[in-house]
Parts: structure tokens; C-alpha cells; sequence
């Protein structure tokens, strides 16, 4: 029988994985074996801490959380490998054998927001994934205003960069 | 305003490709294998150090009282400063494992990057300052024992391990500065990350 830990947990996996693992691709342009090992550290984090959830936020803000240090651990764990060219991230994307329009148009995506910087990246992804000034403030811990300066920002260079890749 | 018509077109090729990421059938069961292995591996990674720690400091304390009971008072305070060495190393391996945990994903990103730089300055600390401390208060013991030893073991014997000593002293030197040398990289990249959220 399960204990009321692992329904939550389930729960939460099944509401929350698909977001989890956008944001994980993102991040790693697009890798899919890295972004579901990155989806499985954190989702390990959550069952982990899941009994020290105090509802002082939303599940799903907690999540980002979570996912965003992740995601900058992984960083810091990789921080030896060598970078990556655009060409070799244009290659590391997924669907490389069939690309219909859509996936073509993510991969686009993907490979944009693999040139920029770490941090950069997980913001444009919350503002992607429809999120408001106030909570990615507190998935980050600054300043809401703070937070719409450095998103302008990144969307000034995620324009760039897709113009400069031909996409703008 | 053209900009954020693009980012609106942007938003929702993001929210096409996540609705199609599946549940895969056998996820839940992988991810509960892998929170299994994951437990095993931190329980190893937290208590690993202190486990062996502690069974040296038993093993050389029952050395010293079973098998070469020294009788001087220089080999006594010499034995004294290897076991006192040992114990501090523990002492600071507990601290060290407090500090790991409070480096929690749970936390904000600029509060986690906090925590993590409080733990690597306190690993610099130790690397740079307590740990060859440590080391040096070991090797002196060790050789205050020496006299006392070499009444009842042969001289090149004595040399051989006074020999080995040294060469263990100069493996453990590169060893202390890889650390070094790892912690400030290691710093200086998370102190980055922390100016990049603060900025």
C-alpha cells in the first residue's frame, strides 16, 4: 500500500515533470539523455525535501526552485567541459532525423537560448513558461523590479542572437 | 512592441513542445530506483569520511594502549597529538557535513548560492589553514614517538618508516594545494553567479 508521501509525490511528478523537463532541455540545449538525468536530480530533491514543505509558497514555485539550482549544481559540476559552437549545439538538439516545422521552430529556440549566460537562460524560461515578475522574484530571491530590468534584458539578447542565427 | 509579438510566438512554441512531453510508463518506478541508489550513495558520501576516521582513531588508540604502550612523557604527548589531531579532523568532518546540508535546492537561487559560498570559504579555510595544522601536529607526534621506538626497532627499520614518512608528508602537500586550488575556482564561480543574481 502507498504511504500518503508517495501519492503526493506522484501527484506532483505527474502535474509537474513535463515543466520540469522543458526547463531542463533549455538549459542543456536541448540534450535529452542530460535534461532527464537533470529532471530525475531534481525530481530525487523533491521527494527528498517533500516532508519539510510548509505551503509557504505554491508546489509549482517550490519546483522552479528547486530546478533552477539544480540546474546551476549541474553547471558547476560541468563547469570542465568545453563549451560548445553553435553548430555542435544545432547538432545536440533533439529531433535531428525528422524535423517538422514545430520541432524545427524549438530546436531554433533551444539553440538561442543555449548561447546565453546560465542564469540568463532560466529567467527567459520562466518568462517562456508564463510566469509572473512576483514569482520568478522568489524563485530567484530578488526584487520584482529587479527582475523585469534583467528579463528586458535577456529578451533584448535572445532576439539578438536569433537574428544573428537568422531566425529574427 | 514587435518584440513582444515575437516573445508571444516564442511562448507558444515553449508551451506546444511542453505539452507534448509524455509521461513515460515506467518513469515513477525508475525515478523511486534511483532515489534508492541516491540515499545509499549520500549516506556513503556523509558518513563514509567519518566512519574511516573513527575506525583509525580506534585502531591507533588500542596501538597505543594494547600493543606499544609508550612509557615516556615525550612519546605520551607525541601519541597525545596524533590521536588529538584525528579527533579534530572528525570534528571538522561533522561541521563540514552541516554545512553540505544546509546547501539545500529548496532555497531561493540567491540564498542556495549563499550557502554554497559559505561552505566553499569554510573548505578554503580548512584546506589552507586547519588541514596542514592538522597534518603538522601528526607528523610531530609522530616523531616524538620515534626515540622512545627505536629502543625496540632496528635502525633501518626506524629509517624506513621515517623515509616513508616523508614521502606520505610530500604526497599529502599536493594533495592539500589540489584542494586549495579546486575551492577558489570553485569560488570564484560561484561568487560570480552571485554578482550576475544581485546586479
Amino acid at each position: 500500500m502507498k504511504s500518503n508521501q508517495n501519492i503526493l509525490f506522484e501527484e506532483i511528478y505527474q502535474q509537474h515533470h513535463a515543466m520540469v523537463m522543458q526547463m531542463c532541455l533549455g538549459f542543456v540545449r536541448g540534450d535529452h539523455d542530460i535534461a532527464k538525468d537533470l529532471q530525475q536530480e531534481v525530481f530525487i530533491s523533491v521527494w527528498k525535501n517533500l516532508k519539510t514543505f510548509r505551503g509557504a509558497s505554491s508546489y509549482k514555485t517550490w519546483i522552479y526552485r528547486i530546478t533552477v539550482n539544480t540546474c546551476l549544481q549541474h553547471v558547476k559540476k560541468k563547469k570542465k567541459e568545453p563549451t560548445f559552437s553553435i553548430s555542435e549545439i544545432e547538432n545536440q538538439v533533439p529531433f535531428p532525423e525528422q524535423k517538422t516545422p514545430e520541432k524545427r521552430a524549438i530546436s531554433t529556440l533551444y539553440t538561442a537560448i543555449g548561447q546565453l549566460n546560465e542564469l540568463d537562460r532560466l529567467l527567459i524560461m520562466m518568462v517562456l513558461d508564463n510566469q509572473d515578475y512576483d514569482t520568478i522574484a522568489e524563485v530567484i530571491g530578488i526584487q520584482p523590479t529587479n527582475v523585469r530590468v534583467k528579463i528586458h534584458r535577456v529578451k533584448k539578447r535572445l532576439k539578438k542572437i536569433l537574428e544573428n542565427n537568422g531566425n529574427g | 512592441m514587435v518584440m513582444d509579438n515575437d516573445f508571444k510566438e516564442f511562448q507558444n512554441e515553449w508551451n506546444n513542445n511542453k505539452n507534448n512531453i509524455e509521461l513515460s510508463p515506467n518513469g515513477i518506478n525508475t525515478l523511486y530506483d534511483k532515489i534508492k541508489k541516491k540515499e545509499k550513495a549520500n549516506y556513503f558520501f556523509y558518513y563514509g569520511t567519518i566512519i574511516i576516521l573513527l575506525a583509525t582513531l580506534i585502531v591507533i588508540s588500542l596501538f597505543f594502549y594494547y600493543v606499544a604502550p609508550v612509557k615516556e612523557i615525550l612519546s605520551r604527548i607525541g601519541a597525545g597529538l596524533m590521536i588529538c589531531g584525528l579527533i579534530v579532523r572528525i570534528g571538522i568532518e561533522i561541521i563540514s557535513i552541516g554545512k553540505a546540508k544546509r546547501m539545500n535546492t529548496i532555497h531561493n537561487t540567491l540564498t542556495a548560492t549563499e550557502n554554497t559560498i559559505r561552505f566553499h570559504q569554510f573548505r578554503k579555510v580548512i584546506h589552507s589553514i586547519v588541514a596542514p595544522i592538522i597534518v603538522g601536529l601528526y607528523t610531530i607526534g609522530f616523531y616524538m614517538i620515534t626515540p622512545e621506538f627505536s629502543l625496540y626497532i632496528s635502525r633501518w627499520n626506524l629509517l624506513l618508516i621515517d623515509i616513508s614518512y616523508i614521502v606520505i608528508a610530500i604526497i599529502l602537500f599536493f594533495v592539500i594545494r589540489k584542494g586549495i586550488k579546486k575551492e577558489m575556482v570553485i569560488l570564484s564561480e560561484i561568487m560570480d553567479l552571485r554578482n550576475e543574481i544581485t546586479e
